[in-house]
């Protein structure tokens, strides 16, 4: 018998747990540990940031879904990784803290024989004074988040329909924020928003992002083929800003938030500042802080971890400089350097360094984006992961690993710029590798794969995904068949 | 990527893109996005090139 732990329950821990379960016999166990009750559909986290979806629509919980699929689960937070035991047990083990609200603050340590890390991010607000729904700034990072998003968006569109012009802003924080993406989402969907209340022409609607270009992504941006020319990302997106009427500000750091007024620099070493009446700002992603120590209690967290708390795993990370990047530094199988029975995937690994080429401002301020790993790279690793434990487990430790790696797989990014079934509209983008190889490819990536359209299409693309998503991660007959 | 030359400090104190390079949709292209039979086919298309990439990307 072999016991599973998993720790998150978001997109790449919550695949793997339900694809071990397909893949082991009942006598293994796979557990998952999770300080959240509820699964949540991250992407329509936009549309309940605009009010065109409630809370209900994008999370379901997880414990019915886990115990008709006989998988452990503990709604609880990890704190401690023993990856070589204790002095009582020399299985690896992980300390947990509830968050259950009949247990909340006890402890347990789980004992475990496979340990993946999906514990995903930690949102870093505190990266930027007077940031985040703490502070002055909305988020749509989490589905709360997102509900009051709306609500502070609905009183924005309240007093423009007063007559009083309102200043909209939306973007990133922090210089090395990632999710660029859901920032561009959220911008066009307000956008749309505005327009159907018929409040659009008194709005001012601004993107603040630590994008050195429109259009980069936090992936380098991508060179498209269209009509038999090659365009660049860049265009493409300034383009959709130009129609909207959306004001883009490129390579910022915020370095703090005021009630009303955003302070930050720009990749040139100006300082600015831009009054607002409605922000939403993503922040920077951290590591879940994770301790680990060894069996006779000594701390090695930092061989674990790296400094920003994202586990290391069989990356290259030895520093070189934009120029000497290379597909190769990506991870292929996420195993946890020096252990053969633990591995981070989703947010949680660490990446090599960025996909972006880094940037500082004169004064030092890094203005770089973070790699984005969500979405559907992150279910492919959750996937692989599973696929190399159950191999392990069925066939000796010696089974070789599944692989997947960003610089081989490709990943589609629909953003959506406004909801309805006859007049919404998205920017649906498909790149394959995510991260560029320029050894393989002239512009980084495959031509014939890396596409950007606009239009309605687009739409019902995202409203399906959104469906296809929450019917899988249910578990719901015939799951299995829906790719990551 | 390529830069463009669309970064020109605007005024009022930030350094807002000028996008008056960027190309703006014809109305006949802005008509082609909303077309419900020609999305039809757009949609087909972006899921059939999902798949591909699944299974050429991915393992």
């Amino acid at each position: 018998m072999a016991e599973v732990l998993i720790l998150g329950a978001g997109v790449s821990g919550h695949t793997a747990a339900l694809h071990l379960r397909r893949l082991l016999g009942s006598q293994h166990t796979v557990t998952v540990v999770s300080p959240n009750s509820q699964w949540n559909w991250i992407p329509s986290n936009i549309w309940v940031g605009v009010g065109e979806m409630a809370k209900k629509d994008v999370v379901f919980p997880l414990a019915p879904v886990y115990a008709r699929k006989k998988i452990g689960f503990h709604q609880a937070k990890a704190v401690a990784i023993r990856p070589k035991g204790d002095a009582d047990d020399p299985r690896g083990a992980v300390d947990i803290e509830y968050t259950l609200p009949e247990k909340a603050g006890t402890t347990e340590r789980l004992r475990y024989d496979y340990l993946i890390n999906a514990t995903g991010p930690k949102l870093k607000f505190e990266a930027t004074e007077g940031m985040g729904p703490g502070g002055h700034t909305e988020s749509v990072c989490t589905a709360d988040h997102a509900v009051e998003a709306n609500h502070k968006l609905r009183e924005v569109i309240e007093v423009l329909k007063t007559g009083k012009p309102q200043t909209l802003v939306v973007g990133t924080g922090h210089g090395t924020c990632t999710c660029e993406g859901a920032a561009f989402e959220y911008v066009f969907n307000v956008d749309h928003e505005l327009r159907q209340a018929g409040v659009r022409d008194l709005a001012r609607v601004v993107y603040l992002t630590n994008e050195a270009a429109l259009g980069d992504f936090g992936v380098d941006g991508m060179v498209f083929d269209q009509q038999g020319f090659q365009t660049t990302s860049e265009l493409w997106t300034g383009s959709l800003f130009r129609e909207r009427g959306v004001e883009a500000i490129v390579g910022t750091h915020v370095h703090r938030v005021e009630e009303r007024t955003i302070h930050y620099e720009t990749l040139d070493g100006t300082s600015h500042t831009l009054e607002f009446d409605f922000a939403m700002l993503i922040p920077p992603f951290g590591g879940v802080p994770l301790q680990a120590y060894d069996a006779e209690g000594n701390d090695i967290t930092s061989e674990l971890f790296a400094p920003s708390g994202f586990m290391k795993v069989d990356a290259d990370y030895t520093p070189k400089p934009y120029e000497e990047w290379r597909a190769e530094d990506w991870p292929t199988t996420y195993a946890a350097p020096g252990y053969d029975n633990i591995w981070a995937v989703g947010i949680a690994f660490a990446p090599p360094h960025q996909i972006s080429k880094p940037r500082k401002s004169p004064n030092g301020t890094v203005i770089a984006p973070s790699p984005p790993r969500t979405g559907m790279p992150s279910g492919v690793m959750g996937k692989t992961v599973a696929m190399t434990i159950a191999d392990r487990i069925k066939h000796g430790t010696s089974a070789a690993p599944h692989t997947a790696s960003m610089a081989r797989m490709g990943a589609a990014c629909v953003a959506s710029a406004g909801t309805g079934l006859t007049k919404g509209s998205a920017a649906a983008m498909t790149m394959l590798p995510v991260v560029p190889d320029y050894q393989r490819f002239t512009t980084g990536r495959d031509e014939r794969e890396t596409r950007g359209e606009l239009g309605l299409h687009g739409h019902w693309v995202k409203l399906m995904l959104h469906y296809l998503f929450l019917y899988k991660a249910k578990a719901r007959l015939g799951w299995q068949m829906i790719p990551e | 990527m390529a830069q463009l030359s669309m970064h020109e400090p605007a005024g009022g104190g930030n350094p807002v893109l000028d996008l008056s390079k960027a190309p703006l949709p014809t109305a006949k292209t802005l008509g082609a996005r909303r077309n419900l039979w020609l999305q039809f086919w757009r949609f087909v298309a972006f899921d059939l090139r999902i798949m591909r990439m699944v299974i050429k990307g991915h393992h």
